[in-house]
């Protein structure tokens, strides 16, 4: 058993875990985060995407001791009682997602590439969710939401430098 | 103490935000937000209701990631099951044992086929065993199902079962499966259903045509692809009765199933099947429901199973490959007079949703066509490959691919816009379909008009 | 060279189980703030019938969409239903909700017609009240009208309802019969460029226009369609489970089977054409697995207007395009040689 401890979406939490377990299976199953989701164990879909230390990685892949003294954050840490991300808020206002699934790991990516660029072009939104499948959706309101979110930002940003 | 709370959160919110660039979007940040929608919903909204863009009432949970699926409940003292499937696409089980793996750490306990009560289920004819039990008939049949502490005790326990097989010969080509001296797969012939749709003199209307169109397609076998493994959880309550929590996108039928082969009542059974993570007909039927609930009556204790994305592939259903010939006779001004067709269905190991699956092809396989002479013959047959069942479309989308393409022949072969010819032929309100049912709200060519307006057809396109 | 290409494909889909029984039952309960609950045995697997559901229990009461909260996907507290399958959840499951919700305002308009001196055919609920037709100032709360029911007359104001699609028997020779209540129907029209040396596929652009009778929610009718799409070009162009000599499958993954990412995706338009079924629930048919159907053959037409190949076998991978571009070329060089 290893003793890791991480800083998850701002709180330090500690769990004593096989050798073999991946930071997927300590949040779901130590730390009861079930907001990231098994779709496939191996990479491919991307249901589990976190971010560890500001970049998104797929939980499924790393070791639960890899993460061992680092900041991650998933998606309950994106929103809290009273409020929403804005992607999530946008997400929600065009009723992106049908069965779900794929969203937590979809708006951690789509998070991971505002924080990086906050005015992407729709190709490289496309780019930064090509490592998320989903079934459902055909991805065209998942796009349209990251579109508008961007373009609300940058209004914001343009207000803000005028004023 | 919420007020101080508030305070602190908000003094993070303000470190991170202060830390950040100013265009980053941090992850706890109340500040910055834009308007967001109350959590509570507002009631006494507008009315009406019909035709208004109501946002998902499932949104909210899918977005902040509280959408509780089968994989995210978990109860105490719960068990995890692994099921071990055939090594062979066709033999007689001649002996199964489970002595060592018993003894494996943290297992507690096993199942096999002649331990359920009663050891079949499918939802036209009941030819799938929950457990094979003295015969594999394709690689996805499970034949032992161990219970164990953890998943990874439970996988590891799977391999010092021991199986004993006879191997048998094989058909994995619906068309050779059809020959009289293929392997005969459950009983004297491997065609299980069959579908006849005539009407008019198909014979005859080939002799009055002009040009005659013949071809054959084929499609593929498709995984249904849902985000969602299937998973299921059972356990029984303090008052006796088997509560089922499936990822199974028909609960009331679901329960009929589990009571037929627990040999229950069905006020004993509650299936639960909170929200699925995407279904396309792949979850339709019972999985592993009884064995969980047998190996939780054993255990006394909840049992887990979660499919892996293996098993959605190889133990799920699939889209049925179809082999389809088509001949289509039409005047030289583009009016079509007759239509055969022949379907081939590859049915897979079990008979599942195969029947329906005939029918829709067999129905819908001429056309959304006004043609006068009609004769369309379906037939699903065993193979000893991956089961096929309900997937999005029923055959739908196979003979819509081989009657499109062929319309695009016709029309390019006579020399015809392809959205004329099928402005010329198809169905308008009160014709009769190819089973003689005179149809309404047909709104088939509004269709072609509008997508042809949107993609400016007219004008040429590209 | 990248050549583009156009290609049309309509079809017909029917509503419901063909021919067999495929009841559906709804409970709808009229709370005493008039708001209401509906029961219903049909599972939300990611097509929005919960919402839709809801919709058409609001619209039949009068209320909004929010008003009313769907308890469903439990055996216990649900009543029977076929299930989420063959496109019949807004159909035939909406149909069992709207009936069950038109006997608990049958229930409510019995006491409201006392209360306002008002005969009851004279009524109608909508915006929260139940008022006369013909003089809208002679009205009442529907909450105050839900606690009356239940104080002074002793009736909850529930509702429950069961509905079959009607179908006739198939003749088991020629297949005559009405298999399915109704159908639906609808056109996609795909662009796409395919490359001559490659044989590879890109679609740019799809436009589907599709009939689903009366709209119960066009958000939601656009999502399944734009999802339907995706589905479609794997379909056509990559998505296939192949098999060793033994029977084992060889790509049980997704590394190897491969699905549609955001970056095959071309842009959709969709247009929703209004119909109206006089057997659906406020006019409506359904949507959700007529959506794939179009996209193959809109495709395969069109890459055949790219490069002039028919590829009859499906998926279309690049390989087998790149192949028959290659045959062709070979059998136009043959014509030229013996011409």
């Amino acid at each position: 058993m290893h003793h890791i401890e991480v800083t998850i979406n701002g709180v330090l939490r500690r769990a004593e875990v096989p050798p073999e377990t991946t930071l997927l299976s300590a949040l779901r199953d130590s730390w009861g985060l079930t907001g990231s989701k098994l779709g496939c164990d191996v990479g491919d879909c991307g249901a589990c995407t976190v971010l560890v230390d500001g970049l998104s990685v797929n939980a499924c892949l790393l070791l639960a001791v890899q993460a061992d003294g680092r900041e991650v954050v998933t998606i309950e840490g994106l929103s809290g009682f009273e409020y929403l991300h804005p992607l999530q808020a946008a997400f929600e206002r065009l009723s992106s997602y049908q069965c779900g699934f794929c969203a937590p790991g979809m708006i951690i990516s789509a998070k991971a590439l505002l924080d990086e660029n906050p005015a992407p072009t729709e190709l490289e939104i496309r780019e930064a969710l090509a490592g998320n499948l989903c079934r459902c959706t055909g991805y065209t309101k998942v796009v349209d939401a990251i579109t508008e979110v961007c373009r609300d930002h940058a209004n914001a940003v343009g207000v803000e430098e005028s004023a | 103490m919420s007020e101080r709370i508030t305070k602190e959160k908000q003094a993070e919110a303000q470190r991170l935000l202060e830390a950040a660039p100013a265009t980053h979007l941090p992850a706890v940040s109340p500040r910055l937000l834009p308007e967001v929608p109350a959590l509570t919903p507002e009631v006494n909204k507008q009315t009406p209701a019909v035709g208004q863009r109501v946002s998902r009432v499932d949104i909210r949970s899918h977005v902040t990631g509280a959408t509780r699926y089968i994989d995210d409940l978990s109860f105490p003292g719960m068990l995890h099951c692994r099921i071990l499937r055939s090594a062979h696409a066709h033999a007689k089980i001649l002996s199964i044992d489970v002595g060592e793996a018993r003894k494996m750490p943290g297992v507690v306990a096993t199942l096999t086929g002649d331990e359920i009560p009663v050891n079949s289920f499918g939802s036209t004819y009941q030819d799938q065993p929950v457990l094979a039990a003295d015969r594999v008939r394709y690689r996805g049949d499970g034949i032992v199902a161990i219970a164990a502490e953890t998943e990874q005790q439970a996988l590891e326990a799977l391999a010092a079962v021991k199986v004993e097989y006879e191997p048998l010969p094989a058909v994995f080509d619906p068309l050779q499966a059809m020959e009289p001296d293929a392997p005969k797969i459950h009983r004297n012939s491997n065609v299980y259903t069959s579908k006849v749709i005539m009407r008019g003199d198909v014979e005859k209307g080939f002799e009055q045509s002009d040009r005659i169109f013949e071809r054959r397609y084929t499609t593929q076998m498709i995984e249904h692809v849902p985000l969602e493994p299937f998973a299921s959880i059972a356990l029984w309550e303090p008052d006796g009765q088997l509560h089922l929590y499936s990822s199974n996108g028909r609960i009331t039928l679901g329960r009929a199933d589990l009571a037929r082969t627990l040999g229950l009542p069905m006020n004993r059974i509650r299936l639960t099947a909170t929200i699925i993570g995407g279904n396309f007909g792949g979850k339709n039927e019972i999985r592993t429901e009884p064995i969980l609930a047998l190996l939780a009556g054993k255990t006394g204790r909840p049992v887990k199973a979660v499919f892996t994305r293996e098993e959605e592939f190889i133990a799920s259903t699939t889209r049925h490959p179809l082999v389809m010939d088509y001949k289509t006779g039409v005047t030289s001004d583009g009016r079509l007079l007759a239509r055969s067709v022949n379907l081939v269905l590859d049915g897979g190991a079990y008979a599942s949703w195969s029947e329906t699956t005939v029918g829709k092809a067999s129905i819908l396989a001429a056309g959304p066509y006004r043609i006068p002479n009609v004769r369309v013959e379906g037939h699903a047959v065993y193979t000893n490959k991956t089961v096929t069942g309900a997937m999005r479309g029923f055959g739908a989308p196979q003979v819509a691919f081989a009657y499109e393409s062929q319309m695009d022949e016709i029309a390019h072969s006579l020399g015809m816009d392809p959205l004329e010819i099928r402005l010329l032929n198809g169905f308008e309100e009160g014709s009769a379909s190819h089973t003689g049912q005179l149809l309404q709200a047909v709104a088939l060519k509004d269709t072609l008009l509008m997508a042809a307006k949107r993609s400016g057809w007219m004008e040429g396109g590209r | 060279m990248k050549r583009p290409g156009r290609g049309i494909a309509c079809m017909w889909y029917p509503i419901g189980f063909t021919v067999a029984a495929n009841p559906s039952s709804a409970v709808v309960k009229v709370n005493e703030d008039g708001t209401a609950t509906l029961l219903t045995g049909t599972v939300e697997v990611g097509q929005g019938s919960l919402t839709v559901l809801g919709q058409i229990a609001a619209q039949e009461l009068g209320i909004s969409a929010d008003d009313v909260h769907v308890v469903s996907a439990d055996t216990d507290t649900t009543p029977m239903d076929t299930g989420a399958i063959a496109s019949r959840t807004t159909f035939v499951t909406g149909n069992a909700v709207r009936l069950a919700a038109a006997e608990a305002k049958s229930i409510l308009f019995e006491v409201a017609s006392e209360m306002l001196g008002v005969e009851t055919e004279e009524l109608e609920a909508a915006d929260h009240k139940i008022r006369s037709k013909t003089f809208p100032d002679k009205q009442v709360a529907l909450a105050e009208v839900a606690v009356r029911a239940q104080i002074v007359r002793g009736r909850p104001p529930l509702g429950s309802a069961s509905f079959n699609p009607p179908t006739v028997a198939m003749d088991p020779e020629t297949g005559q019969g009405k298999p399915f209540a109704t159908y639906v129907y609808a056109t996609q029209i795909a662009e796409v460029e395919v490359d001559d040396e490659t044989g590879e596929v890109e679609v740019l652009r799809i436009c589907a226009a599709h009939d689903s009778g009366t709209t119960i929610n066009p958000a939601l009718a656009e999502g399944q369609i734009e999802g339907g799409i995706a589905m479609g070009i794997g379909m056509a162009l990559e998505e296939e489970i192949l098999f060793d000599a033994e029977g084992g499958q060889v790509n049980p993954n997704l590394t190897n089977y491969l699905i549609p990412t955001s970056l095959d995706m071309p842009k959709i338009e969709v247009d929703i054409v209004q119909s109206y079924d006089p057997v659906g629930p406020f006019g409506a048919k359904g949507v959700g697995e007529p959506t794939l159907v179009p996209t193959m053959p809109a495709i395969l037409n069109a890459i055949y207007d790219a490069v002039g190949v028919r590829i009859a076998d499906l998926p279309a991978t690049a390989e087998k395009i790149l192949m028959a571009i290659k045959e062709k070329e070979r059998a136009e060089v043959k014509q030229l040689g013996s011409a």
